[in-house]
């Protein structure tokens, strides 16, 4: 199932460059690691929807680009228009299905010390997931 | 001294007063009770996290801080989120810690509407106090920002009656833009860092990862909690917590938990779970030639409150983190990419609307301890919500923004100063907007009627003896302005008024 959600972010942030500018995509950001630890680490309501996201954005192309075909099957320029489209459909409940794979994406993504730098932002520590004791 | 933490065995004490919930409500009754020389367990869902226990990314926010994840949404139409924190401290370690005085109409309103009486000298009383001990303070010069600096200078520039920096309980902000995670630089004065441990030094208990599953009633007298505890990281089930209160117990779980515990623990009031409301808002960025770095400088640092009368709302700046940036901008796929690549340049600017639309808090499925949210805004609310993103955008070109983004659903991504109009004549269907519920009130509210109302001016609820309710659950109405100063300022009174009555003594205005 990971690969399934992996590869719907990979689409929503792919790698972009301009004037010589790389902007990181989600899978140079350790995504493999970092959905590792969400669907450890979330509820399991929070990780369906995650997978429910991802389902709806491999099998919508039809509706977005009116091509029969999964979006990772997709050659990437279609996949592109795919991504674009899927997220600003006018249907409510399909947008909020993504919304629910795009937001661990942008979790990755914008806790990425590559990311934060390009936006003049200091690197983060990492989340101790500590709490006081008894006593 | 003694805090409990999750533990696998039975856990079991007897108190004077039990608080359930440590957060804006519960903290400040809890510390009012010690301060009487009650004996006070307070006990809380969440675990206890100190600055050097607190995440550093959002996703850590998410897991370590945030009630369920911070997926709670509004259902009955748009799924709107309602954020609010699990852990000791509750909702004050991630909020921004804006101080506002309840507006006298509010009291007013109280007593015409309501028949509530004799709450305004004490609330205010208690206000005085809480600003001084929770060091209230404006937002320094240094630790402004630009995006505060800029909407200072929109809103002057368009002569708005009120434009301020915000007063907030920060003690020397260090303007480290990651209220919403924590204050690791314990600038923040969340009630974790004082009220609570104060509690401890009085000899009170603090029971951390212990969701209250029900209240204990022997007849018609509420004499305790039990429950089960939580794992912080797994959370898998411990032992199971019994906590006996000799005088009271005070529920402060939340505008969503306080009601969901009532019903679960049996008790039928007809206006149990009903007047939950809200301030709902959104944000609307403005696209500036130059950086801004908004998430430099004061999570939040600007507001007016120009317009909380008419049309009712009120605007503030607010920087939400690069990785929820990513996600509420539109688009997916390259054309996101390339709005992100210009992150440095927006700012986020929003309001929060004083709705008059009311829903209900329901529990889960089976009766499960998930609160279940239906509410959804009216015709008149959608079009103060619309006013309201109107003015940001005004705002923002008045501040130099070359464009806005306003985030509505079927609008361009961007818009101009001349297509203001496509706000103003925007959709009015919520499903169009990404909202969100921050200040939450009702559900168990007060009030004279037991038909209308679960609480008297008191927090005592209607029919049991020994139970009061002192969050913002017990608020009848909105407020338009940010509620955790009239939560606390109540909170005291309750106490104050249930110390009066175990120990015959005066205590406060209120008493
Ligand atoms: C992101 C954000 C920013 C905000 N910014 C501001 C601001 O700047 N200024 C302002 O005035 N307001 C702000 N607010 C709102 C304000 O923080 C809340 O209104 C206030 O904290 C609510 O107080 P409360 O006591 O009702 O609930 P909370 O502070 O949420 O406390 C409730 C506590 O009860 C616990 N609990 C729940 N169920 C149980 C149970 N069954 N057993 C035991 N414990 C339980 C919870 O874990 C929690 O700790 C903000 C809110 C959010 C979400
Ligand atoms: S802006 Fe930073 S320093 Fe200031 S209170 Fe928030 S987290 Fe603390």
């Amino acid at each position: 199932m990971l690969w399934f959600v992996r590869s719907a972010i990979v689409a929503l942030f792919p790698r972009v460059e301009r004037d010589g500018v790389v902007i990181p995509g989600a899978a140079d950001c350790g995504l493999d690691e970092f959905l590792k630890r969400f669907k450890a680490e979330t509820t399991t309501l929070v990780w369906l929807g995650t997978v429910l996201g991802a389902f709806v954005f491999h099998f919508t192309p039809l509706l977005t680009i009116f091509v029969p075909l999964p979006a990772f099957l997709l050659p990437k320029g279609l996949l592109d228009r795919h991504a674009a489209g899927i997220t600003t459909t006018s249907i409510y409940l399909l947008r909020q299905a993504v919304f629910l794979v795009k937001l661990p994406g942008g979790l990755c993504w914008g806790a990425d010390p590559q990311v934060r730098k390009l936006i003049a932002l200091p690197p983060l520590g990492t989340d101790p997931g500590t709490w006081r004791a008894a006593g | 001294m003694s805090h409990v933490s999750f533990q696998t065995e039975h856990f079991e004490a007897e108190v004077d007063f039990v608080v359930v919930g440590s957060g804006a409500g519960g903290a400040a009754a809890a510390v009012t009770l010690a301060r009487g020389g009650q004996k006070v367990a307070i006990v809380e869902a969440g675990a206890w996290r100190d600055p050097e226990h607190y995440p550093q990314s959002t996703f850590g926010a998410l897991r370590d801080l945030m009630d369920d994840f911070g997926a709670q949404v509004t259902l009955g139409g748009a799924f709107w989120p309602v954020v609010q924190a699990r852990t000791v401290g509750g909702t004050t370690v991630v909020n921004s810690a804006i101080c506002v005085r309840t507006p006298g109409d509010i009291f007013r309103q109280w007593e015409a509407e309501h028949g509530l009486r004799g709450l305004e000298a004490g609330v205010l009383a208690a206000q005085d106090v809480i600003e001084r001990e929770l060091a209230v303070e404006e937002v320094p010069e240094s630790a402004r920002g630009r995006s505060n600096v800029l909407a200072k200078h929109g809103a002057d520039r368009l002569g708005w009656a009120d434009s301020h920096y915000m007063k907030r309980y920060v003690k020397q902000c260090e303007g480290a833009g990651r209220c919403m995670q924590g204050c690791t630089g314990r600038r923040k004065q969340s009630v974790n860092l004082n009220y609570v441990p104060e509690v401890l030094e009085r000899g009170g208990v603090v029971v951390s990862c212990a969701p209250v599953d029900r209240l204990v009633f022997e007849g018609t007298r509420a004499v305790g909690v039990k429950g089960r505890f939580v794992h912080p990281g797994t959370r898998k089930p411990g032992g199971e917590f019994v906590i006996r209160a000799r005088k009271a117990v005070v529920v402060a779980a939340s505008a969503t938990h306080s009601p969901v515990l009532l019903m679960r623990s049996g008790l039928e009031l007809p206006a149990l779970g009903r007047f939950f409301r809200s301030h709902p808002g959104t944000g609307v960025f403005g696209v500036y030639d130059d950086p801004i770095d908004q998430n430099v400088g004061a999570t939040q640092g600007w507001a007016s409150v120009a317009f909380r009368e008419q049309p009712g709302l009120k605007l503030e700046t607010l920087a939400i983190p690069p990785e929820l940036v990513a996600s509420r901008l539109a688009g997916g796929g390259t054309v996101l990419m390339e709005r992100l690549a210009r992150y440095r340049h927006i700012a986020m600017w929003c309001h929060a609307v004083r709705a008059e639309s009311h829903g209900t808090v329901k529990p889960g499925l089976f009766g499960s301890a998930r609160p279940v949210i239906r509410y959804q805004l009216n015709r008149a609310d959608m079009e103060r919500f619309r006013v309201g993103m109107t003015l940001l955008a005004k705002q923002h070109f008045a501040a130099g923004a070359r464009a806005i983004i306003p985030g509505i659903a079927g609008l361009p991504y961007e818009l101009g100063p001349d297509q203001l109009r496509l706000i103003e004549e925007g959709p009015l269907d919520p499903k169009h907007y990404i909202a969100i519920l921050s200040h939450l009130f009702g559900g168990c509210v007060m009030g004279t009627d037991p038909k209308t109302s679960v609480t008297d001016a008191r927090g005592r609820v209607h029919g049991v003896e020994g139970l009061v309710v002192a969050d913002a659950s017990v608020i009848p109405t909105n407020l338009g302005v940010n509620p955790q100063h009239t939560i606390m300022g109540l909170a005291v009174v309750f106490a104050q008024a249930l110390l009066e009555q175990h120990s015959g003594v005066r205590v406060g205005v209120a008493a």
